[in-house]
C-alpha cells in the first residue's frame, strides 16, 4: 500500500479523515453482511464458552485497521449504535453471512470472523471500511464481501456490519 | 409584493392543473402502459424550437417578458451521442435513492452536460439495449421504504424520456450485491434479459423482452452471474472452478445445462467477475494477473489457454478495482492496474490503465491516470473516451486513444458513481 499512500497522500487526505488510513478505500465499499450463531460446517474450533480467561485484544475496535476487520466491507456497527458484535437498536442481525480469517496480533492465532450484517434501516453512514484479505468473488459467497447479506431478515435494507469471533481457524 | 404573490399563485395553480393529466399512472399492464405513457409524452413535451421562439421574443430590450408555456418536459435523442455516458450511482450512503444519470462526457459546461436521470433502489443493476431505444434496471422496493413487503421489479426505460414504459414483477430474489455488468445481461439478440438471484440459493430469472413477461427461473447452484453465450443461453462461473452453460428453449422449463471440467484455480488464482466480452470470446482477468479466455460461441463454454498480462519488469503489478475492465469498439481491452499487489489488493484502485490487443496477447498502451481509479468505462466509436471513477469518487475523462486527460466531472450529484457505461 505504500505506493498508494504516496500517490494519493495529499488529495485523499480529506477523504481519509473519515475513517482509517485506508478510509478512502472504504468509500468504495461494498455491501456487507452479518449473521448470528448458526454457521454450520465451518472449519472452526469453538472457543470456550465459559471459564478460562479471554485473551487480550489490542487496538481500536471502531477503527478500520482493527485486526478483526481483515475482510470486512461496510459500516462498522460500533460507530452506528451497536458494537463489534452487536447490532444498533431497532435493527435485525442477519442469520447468514460471509466469514474472514484474521490473525489476532496479541496471541498470534487465526480466528474465524463472522461479519453479520445488521438490517432493517438504510446505511449507517459512519466508519465505512473495506479490507479484502481472503475475499473471493461472489461465486464463492461464503468468502465474498460484495454481497448484501441482509438475507433471511425481515428487511433487505443494510445498516452496518459486525465482526463476531466464532472460533479459531484450524491449522492447515 | 401582493402582485408578485398573486402571480406566483396563478402559476402554481396552472402547474397543478397542468399536472392533472396523471402522467404518473400506475403501471399495471405493460402493453397498455406503453401506449398511455407514449401519449402523455407527445402531449406534454414541447420542442426545442418552442423554447427558442420564446427566447427570441425576449431579446428586445425593454419589452416585457411574454408568458411562457407551462408543462414543458425535455426529451433526449433516441440514439445518444457517442460521447455520452451513463453514470450508475448506487447511493451507497442512502441506498433507496440510487440513480442512473445521463451525462455528456465531452462537455466542459458543468450545467448542460447533465442530461437527465432516473431512480434506482437498493443497489439496482443496469443494462442498455442497442436494438431498441430502451434501458433496463432491476430494483428492489419495500412497501414502507426500509421495511414492509418486498417487490423486485425489472423496469424498462425509454431512452428518449427517461420514463418507465413497462415493468415486469420478478420473484423477490434478485441479488443486491455490489453492481457488476453481469448481474443483468441481455442474450439472444436482446430477446431475453437475465437477472442474477441470490437468497443465498443462486438462480437466474429470465424476462422475455418482446412480450415483457417473466418466463421462468433457472437454478445455478454454486455459481454466480450470467455471461452471455452467442446463442440463446448463458454461462455462469462456479465455486468449484468450472463454468455451467445453460441453453434456453422457448421457456425456462425447456433448458439444457452442461458443465465444463474444472479449469481455474479458485483458491489461489480465482477468476475475477469483471470479464470483458469481445466478439464471441469472454476474457476473465485473474487475481494474479492472468487472462483466462473462454469461447462462448457453441453450446458450452470452452476455456482456452490462459496468458499473463505481465511482461518483463511488470512484477508486482495486478489488476484491481470495482469495475476494473472495459473494451472499445476496436476490440481493445482496458484494465485498471496497481503496483505492489498482494493477497487482498484485488479491489485496490488502479494508478494506470493497461490496454491490450487480446488477439496477439500484447499490451499496446499504458495510460497513467490523473488520480487512481476504482472503475472505468469506454465510450463507443473510433475516438472513444475513457472515463474513470477516481478515489475522490468523481469522474475523470481521458482520450482513450492518446491517453490525454481531458477533464474532471465532479458536480453531477452522484456521491458513489460505482459504474460508468458508454452510451450504446
Amino acid at each position: 500500500m505504500k505506493w498508494l499512500d504516496k500517490i494519493t497522500e495529499s488529495r485523499a487526505r480529506k477523504v481519509a479523515q473519515s475513517t482509517s488510513r485506508r478510509g478512502f478505500l472504504g468509500k468504495l465499499a461494498t455491501v456487507v453482511v452479518g449473521t448470528t450463531a448458526a454457521v454450520p460446517l465451518l472449519p472452526v474450533a469453538r472457543a470456550e464458552q465459559a471459564g478460562g480467561q479471554q485473551p487480550a485484544e489490542e487496538g481500536d475496535p471502531n477503527s478500520c485497521d482493527y485486526w478483526r476487520f481483515c475482510a470486512i466491507d461496510g459500516f462498522l456497527c460500533g460507530c452506528c449504535g451497536g458494537s463489534i458484535n452487536t447490532c444498533p437498536p431497532g435493527t435485525e442481525m442477519s442469520p447468514i453471512t460471509w466469514i474472514g480469517t484474521c490473525e489476532n496480533p496479541v496471541d498470534g492465532r487465526n480466528y474465524i470472523i463472522s461479519y453479520n450484517d445488521c438490517c432493517g434501516k438504510t446505511s449507517c453512514g459512519n466508519c465505512l471500511c473495506q479490507r479484502n484479505q481472503g475475499d473471493r468473488p461472489i461465486y464463492r459467497p461464503q468468502l465474498a464481501n460484495d454481497l448484501n447479506w441482509c438475507l433471511g431478515t425481515q428487511s433487505v435494507a443494510y445498516n452496518c456490519s459486525t465482526a463476531v469471533v466464532i472460533g479459531t481457524a484450524l491449522d492447515e | 409584493m401582493q402582485k408578485l404573490i398573486s402571480i406566483v399563485g396563478v402559476i402554481t395553480l396552472a402547474a397543478l392543473l397542468g399536472c392533472s393529466n396523471d402522467s404518473r399512472e400506475t403501471i399495471s399492464d405493460a402493453a397498455d402502459t406503453v401506449t398511455s405513457v407514449a401519449a402523455d409524452v407527445s402531449e406534454n413535451v414541447a420542442t426545442t424550437e418552442t423554447v427558442k421562439e420564446v427566447a427570441a421574443a425576449d431579446s428586445g430590450g425593454s419589452a416585457e417578458l411574454k408568458p411562457e408555456q407551462i408543462g414543458i418536459v425535455e426529451t433526449l435523442p433516441e440514439q445518444y451521442p457517442a460521447e455520452w455516458i451513463l453514470v450508475q450511482d448506487s447511493a451507497f450512503f442512502h441506498m433507496l435513492d440510487g440513480r442512473l444519470l445521463v451525462v455528456d462526457a465531452s462537455s466542459d459546461d458543468s450545467a448542460r452536460r447533465y442530461k437527465g436521470m432516473f431512480n434506482s433502489s437498493i443497489i439496482g443493476q443496469f443494462a442498455q439495449a442497442t436494438t431498441r431505444p430502451e434501458m433496463y434496471s432491476v430494483d428492489t422496493y419495500l412497501s414502507r421504504g426500509t421495511r414492509g413487503d418486498r417487490t423486485d421489479v425489472f423496469t424498462i426505460y425509454d431512452k428518449r424520456t427517461l420514463a418507465p414504459t413497462a415493468e415486469v414483477i420478478l420473484p423477490p430474489k434478485r441479488s443486491s450485491s455490489m453492481p457488476t455488468v453481469y448481474n443483468l445481461q441481455l442474450v439472444d439478440n436482446e430477446k431475453l434479459a437475465l437477472i442474477y438471484n441470490f437468497t443465498p440459493a443462486a438462480s437466474v430469472s429470465i424476462v422475455d423482452l418482446d412480450s415483457r413477461t417473466f418466463i421462468g427461473e433457472v437454478p445455478i447452484p454454486g455459481c454466480a452471474l450470467s455471461y452471455p453465450m452467442v446463442g440463446r443461453g448463458f454461462s455462469t462461473v462456479c465455486g468449484d472452478g468450472t463454468m455451467l452453460t445453460v441453453n434456453i428453449g422457448a421457456n425456462a422449463d425447456d433448458i439444457e445445462s452442461s458443465r465444463t471440467d474444472s479449469f481455474f484455480d479458485y483458491e489461489n488464482d480465482p477468476l475475477m467477475e469483471k470479464a470483458v466480452q469481445i466478439g464471441s470470446m469472454t476474457y476473465f482477468p485473474t487475481f494474479k494477473g492472468n487472462i483466462q479466455p473462454v469461447d462462448m460461441s457453441g453450446d458450452i463454454a470452452v476455456p482456452g489457454e490462459a496468458w499473463s498480462l505481465l511482461g518483463a519488469g511488470d512484477e508486482g503489478w495486478l489488476p484491481g478495482g470495482l469495475q476494473s475492465t472495459g473494451v472499445d469498439d476496436a476490440g481493445r481491452m482496458y484494465l485498471l492496474m496497481h503496483p505492489e499487489g498482494y493477497d487482498g489488493s484485488h479491489k485496490d484502485p488502479g494508478v494506470e490503465v493497461w490496454v491490450y490487443d487480446v488477439e496477439n496477447q500484447e499490451r499496446v498502451d499504458r495510460i497513467k491516470l490523473e488520480l487512481p481509479a476504482i472503475s472505468l468505462g469506454i465510450t463507443r466509436g473510433d475516438n472513444p473516451l475513457m472515463v474513470t471513477t477516481n478515489i475522490n469518487l468523481t469522474i475523470d475523462v481521458y482520450n482513450a486513444n492518446s491517453g490525454e486527460f481531458l477533464r474532471n466531472i465532479a458536480d453531477i450529484g452522484a456521491q458513489t458513481p460505482f459504474m460508468l457505461h458508454g452510451a450504446r
